[in-house]
């Protein structure tokens, strides 16, 4: 009894012994808010590293022979979208082509925006098919954007038929057709482009005959709106317009480059399925036959995860994961040594009481309770309270920021430099658990030095201290 | 008539510490029995072992040599939770320095030991039981109105009767007091043995206190005196019990070493 009584009476009667517990709660909460935030930064990064990639894609290398008789896969998208689609696990499938230009600006004024200075932009042309492309990708959830960051929100008039000409744009009766484009909301905003105005592109294509680039003419399209996925980099460079658009300015008609398929349940079914449709294609001379071994994970040639296509980067978040939980133990070895320090103090201030406590018939086993329940108490309460202003800080840290910039003109958070508005938290309780018992157990860990310490000293040494 | 039997019973008690890369020996041999109900003092002056013998006898500190039998059984060859019950259920302390709990007013000083047996579920169905007894005794010794004081409020002979409250709670057949009244002017510290002594007498316990004073001896039953580490003789001023003549504990000169 004495062991609980006692501990609880020397933490409250010295208030020397809340620092124990306050270097216990200000690492819990401060660790909470870091995971909060790290691990934020780092789903951003994952969703900003997919944007707009769909589940697989499948990529024929449509060049090279699939046997020795020379036939090459298919260059229609007809028969691999439907033995795609036949699939279980698979939910959509759309065919797409894909092609490298320019954008030539508007009567070669200079355009501030690039880099080259030479008033071109390299981009791609993604020929696609709607609806098929809104089912397989995140395209019409792109196109959906509100207007922030002050970027004028330009989405299509109809999304079911985002390549129609807008209402206001001014058809000249006299000219040929123009097709429509959408391209990324800050290209067209660097561009200075609006919706319903002309741009240039132009573009090379291969000679059918000798196999090298020859120019193509240049094509004026019209602007039917912007979009905006989550990755930067895409939306500065990838112009959609219509497959068969695109396929007729290339001269190849119902052709396609690759196919982007949605799963139903992409981290339940990847494996099998890439396994499957590799098979599948292949004894179909869809692909290129797949090799006799195959292991989960591997690349693949023709076919590739989304994960498999962004493979290095990802890798690349996984170690920022490890290095934080080094970070994270460190800042706990930290809190426990601040558990260390007060109970050597205390061990060392209350000899007396523990000679006393030996002549009055306690145990050493007992006196090593004592010690390392006022550690583990004060842990407890540091955690706890840790976890509650943890929690609490991730879940207002955005209220807090915009506070402190606009109280002090601190600005901790630059807008400009993320591609989000807001600091980015996600609350894994699961993490929140586990540093709440690893800062329980480093502090009991860090107690049991003094409290082993306490445990053999000698009573009579301990009696004669005054 | 068969003498009953000690309460503590020592024999060839040796204590020797090593100092740098030599032995100081502080106790060279020391024989000594406390009965049921004496009260034996132990005189000598400053440095002679009087307060070792005593950590010795009280089972918190090993001799060298020597052996320590407490009610029959020997102290010194039991296991470190024997013993630790030992010291808690037979035997009670009152130190010259009082050394209470700074941050347990005096009801909760006076429990501590009953505490210490317990466990906690145990503790809380006998906690009315033990406050009371602790109740009892304090406002016996005249605190009833010091009773939710910490020591710092109380006066150094008020902490002394709450060390003595303390001691005696658990009914311990052996009080051991090392200079009672060491730290006390000489009213408060005669108010102190009295209390002392009458309690010692109502409930028939077996005494060694550690004194300086010569009139405090004289208020024993059997006076011990040490020099050097070695008793040089003893007087037996009361006979009590088995301790009559005690002769089975000859003078300091018989027993000391050649």
């Amino acid at each position: 009894m004495y062991r609980f009584f006692l501990s609880q009476r020397y933490i409250r009667m010295r208030p020397i012994n809340w620092i124990g517990t306050l270097s216990i709660f200000v690492a819990v909460s401060a660790l909470i808010l870091i995971l909060a935030i790290m691990s934020g930064f780092l789903e951003k990064s994952r969703e900003h590293l997919r944007g707009h990639l769909s589940d697989l894609v499948i990529a024929p290398s449509f060049d090279i022979p699939l046997n020795s008789n020379g036939q090459t896969p298919p260059r229609a998208a007809g028969p691999i979208l439907e033995a795609v689609r036949a699939h279980p696990s698979v939910q959509a499938a759309a065919a797409q082509m894909v092609w490298f230009g320019m954008l030539v600006p508007p009567r070669g004024e200079t355009v501030l925006s690039d880099p080259s200075g030479m008033g071109m932009v390299m981009v791609s042309f993604v020929g696609v098919d709607i609806p098929d492309e809104y089912g397989a990708t995140s395209l019409r959830k792109d196109l959906e954007i509100k207007v922030e960051n002050g970027l004028p929100g330009q989405r299509p008039e109809n999304l079911d038929d985002p390549f129609a000409y807008p209402k206001d744009y001014e058809r000249d009766p006299d000219e040929r057709p123009l097709d429509c484009i959408l391209m990324g909301e800050r290209l067209a905003a660097n561009w200075g482009l609006r919706k319903g105005d002309q741009v240039e592109l132009a573009t090379a294509t291969l000679d059918p005959d000798t196999g090298s680039f020859r120019q193509a003419a240049n094509r004026t399209v019209v602007l039917a709106g912007t979009y905006r996925s989550t990755f930067n980099e895409m939306d500065l460079s990838r112009i959609y317009m219509k497959r068969e658009a695109l396929a007729d300015w290339l001269g190849r008609h119902g052709q396609y480059s690759q196919l982007v398929v949605k799963l139903r349940d992409y981290e339940r079914d990847w494996v099998q399925t890439k396994a499957d449709l590799r098979q599948e294609l292949g004894q179909r001379g869809l692909i290129h036959p797949s090799p006799k071994t195959y292991t989960p994970g591997d690349f693949g040639w023709e076919i590739q995860t989304w994960e498999d296509s962004r493979h290095s980067m990802l890798a690349a978040i996984e170690n920022e994961r490890a290095l934080l939980g080094i970070m994270l133990g460190l800042v706990l070895l930290v809190a426990g040594f601040g558990v260390f320090a007060i109970l050597s103090m205390m061990v060392s201030e209350k000899r007396r009481d523990i000679g006393i406590l030996s002549a009055l018939g306690a145990t050493p086993k007992g006196i090593l309770t004592l010690f390392l329940s006022i550690g583990g108490l004060e842990a407890l309460v540091g955690a706890f309270l840790g976890v509650v202003m943890g929690v609490y800080a991730a879940h207002n840290i955005n209220d807090f920021e915009l506070w402190l910039s606009s109280t002090f003109g601190i600005q901790i958070f630059d807008r400009k430099v993320y591609y989000f508005d807001h600091i980015p938290t996600v609350i894994e309780w699961g993490g929140i658990v586990l540093i709440a018992v690893a800062a329980v157990g480093t502090a009991l860990v860090a107690a049991a030095i003094p409290a082993l310490r306490a445990a053999y000293l000698n009573p009579v040494d301990a009696l004669r201290y005054e | 008539m068969s003498d009953p039997a000690p309460l503590i019973r020592a024999r060839g008690i040796r204590r020797s510490y090593a100092v740098g890369d030599r032995t100081l020996e502080i106790l060279h041999g020391v024989d000594l029995d406390l009965y049921p109900g004496e009260r034996l003092c132990l005189m000598g002056a400053s440095g002679t072992g009087k307060t070792t013998l005593l950590n010795i006898l009280g089972l918190l500190d090993r001799p060298t040599a020597g052996s320590v039998h407490i009610e029959g059984r020997d102290g010194w060859s039991l296991s470190v939770a024997e013993r630790a019950e030992l010291r808690n259920q037979r035997m009670g302390y009152v130190f010259q320095f009082y050394h209470l709990f700074a941050e347990l007013n005096a009801v909760e000083n006076a429990v501590l030991p009953a505490m210490i047996h317990h466990g906690a579920m145990a503790y809380m169905s006998h906690r009315k039981e033990y406050r009371d007894r602790a109740l009892d005794l304090l406002t016996r010794f005249g605190l009833a109105e010091r009773l939710k004081h910490r020591p710092g409020k109380l006066s150094g002979g008020e902490q002394q009767r709450v060390a003595i409250a303390r001691a005696l709670l658990l009914n311990p057949p052996i009080l051991i007091a090392d200079e009672p009244t060491g730290n006390l002017d000489r009213a408060t510290g005669e108010k102190v043995l009295e209390l002392l002594f009458a309690e010692q007498e109502r409930r028939g316990l077996g005494l060694l206190l550690v004194t300086h004073d010569d009139s405090l001896a004289e208020r024993c039953d059997r006076v011990i005196y040490m020099e050097d580490g070695l008793i040089r003789g003893q007087r037996v001023l009361r006979s009590v019990g088995g301790s009559t003549d005690s002769p089975e504990l000859p003078s300091g000169e018989a027993t000391a070493p050649a």
